[in-house]
């Protein structure tokens, strides 16, 4: 019987994309689940690349239905394991958050009470900082910036950082280096954020993990399944249990 | 042509019947109407194929003059085949030209919204980067998403794929193949199930600008090797 905690919503963005958000989100959430949480991944991208895709999901009942008609939120989650549920993109989720302020609100109560359902609720983004980037950022709890060692990638979180704090009163960060050749390297491309970050906008920044740059990632990708459940064995799933080991971490921290 | 509209619109020794200023102001009309035929496409009345090749080279020169970036959006009528299959030709035709008008109600004024052939349509966007250029095109699908369109006095919903991508005057690139590249775009928006929106992730980034100059440096100086 679903406890009547609150869920921990997390946001998973990087602003430059490619940097395995996608990848992330999916297989987190299954990780999660594989320990007995209740897990909803929400798919906020409505680009290539996306959840429905990964997972090959249609839809049957969009949000859009569900405010129209009233019926029940929880209609238009996929169930892809009976304690793991998915709000595809198809779903209508990420168009609503481009719609007016009245739809914004709409969207932001049917997500409370659709997620009240869930102990974790993970919301994959699209690239950049559009509007629907920013509304995802804002309505969860927790921010996961994703980013690689590369200069680029780096840059391009810390300006994510900077916006979402400064404009959007963001505090909570947390960081995940991907497709990184070592723990070291990923410790290190923390450590430069960490630093500016705190002596340019006074943040601390916390490290959730690194997860290795890994070829099993990419197969999983092509073949069309999760590389958490067909290679649990692989670096990058032994670095995703260990997320989401942290995770569970915060969840006793929020409650 | 601009120039010789831009003429005195008074007979100069103000002769209010003289013949050869109303002349004028005929064959001013005359080029003005046949300046249109060679430029506007006649069913959906957007511009033509013509006029894209020439403009989009032009926004393409401009952009690598000024570095104001050009967006490009093409985009395809999903399943035109069948609106004619099923309804007929004159009711594909209709459904072009309702995407006409939608175009032209949700670009704005600067953008040139042309008909490439068939069912394909391209709009080039001056001085707009990927980011809004992708939000333009999202703004378009969902437009035409949601006004459906009637079509022998049945209501009809249509849908269209995008391809997006934008020149950053950065390397040489021909008009053809900057449409090219949009293209695959196109293609990919269609194979992943039409009526959504394809560009190319990797080139999405947060604005650098918004960066000072100290903050540069401190993210960079911290990575190089320590001596
Ligand atoms: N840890 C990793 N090791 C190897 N390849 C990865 C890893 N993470 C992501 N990738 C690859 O990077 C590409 C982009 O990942 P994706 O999750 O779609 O990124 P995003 O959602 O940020 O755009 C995919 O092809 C994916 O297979
Ligand atoms: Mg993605």
């Amino acid at each position: 019987m679903p406890t009547k905690k609150a869920p921990v919503t997390l946001c998973i963005t990087s602003g430059k994309g490619g940097v395995g958000k996608t990848s992330l989100t999916v297989n987190l959430a299954f990780a999660l689940a594989e320990k007995g949480a209740r897990v909803l991944i929400v798919d906020g991208d409505l680009g290539l690349a996306n959840v429905d895709v990964l997972l090959g999901l249609s839809v049957k009942r969009t949000i859009r239905d569900v405010l129209d008609s009233g019926a029940d939120p929880l209609e238009s989650v996929i169930y892809l394991e009976p304690n793991l549920g998915v709000l595809p993109a198809s779903s209508g989720v990420p168009e609503m958050v481009t719609l007016g302020p009245e739809d914004q609100s709409r969207l932001g109560s049917v997500l409370t009470t659709i997620s009240s359902h869930f102990d974790y609720a993970l919301m994959d983004t699209a690239a950049g900082i559009g509007p629907s980037v920013l509304w995802f950022n804002s309505f969860v709890n927790h921010n996961i910036i994703v980013l690689s060692p590369d200069p680029a990638s780096l840059t391009d979180s810390y300006a994510l950082i900077k916006i979402l704090s400064r404009d959007h009163n963001r505090k909570n960060f947390h960081l995940v280096i991907n497709l990184a050749n070592s723990d070291g390297e990923g410790l290190q491309t923390y450590e430069t954020l960490e630093k500016v970050a705190k002596k340019f906008l006074n943040l601390d920044l916390q490290y959730l993990g690194t997860v290795p740059d890994d070829k099993s990632v990419h197969k999983a990708v092509r073949g069309r399944y999760l590389f958490i459940q067909k290679a649990p064995q692989s670096k990058a799933s032994q670095a995703l249990f260990d997320l989401a080991d942290r995770i569970k971490m915060l969840k006793e921290m929020t409650s | 042509m601009d120039q010789l509209l831009d003429l005195q619109e008074k007979c100069p020794s103000n002769n209010q019947e003289c013949p050869v200023f109303d002349e004028v102001r005929r064959l001013r009309e005359e080029c003005k109407r046949l300046q249109e035929l060679t430029q506007v496409d006649t069913l959906t009345g957007l511009f033509n194929f013509r006029y894209l090749m020439m403009s989009l080279e032009g926004e393409m020169e401009r952009t690598r003059r000024t570095g104001l970036s050009t967006g490009l959006i093409m985009s395809d009528l999903d399943h035109f085949k069948r609106i004619n299959d099923t309804h007929g030709h004159e009711c594909g035709n209709e459904a072009l030209q309702w995407i006409g008008k939608i175009w032209h109600e949700k670009l704005r004024r600067i953008d040139m919204a042309c008909r490439y052939g068939g069912e394909e349509f391209i709009v080039i966007l001056p001085g707009t980067r990927l980011p809004q250029a992708i939000r333009a095109a999202e703004r378009l699908r969902f437009a035409l998403e949601n006004s459906p369109v009637k079509l022998n006095g049945k209501l009809v919903r249509l849908t269209a794929s995008f391809g997006v991508d934008a020149y950053r005057g950065r390397k040489k690139l021909t008009v053809e193949t900057f449409i090219k590249q949009t293209d695959h775009f196109l293609l990919e928006a269609k194979a992943r199930g039409r009526n959504r929106v394809c560009y190319d992730e990797n080139k999405i980034t947060v604005a650098m600008e918004g960066l000072t100059l100290d903050e540069r440096e401190a993210l960079f100086a911290t990575r190089r090797p320590e001596r």
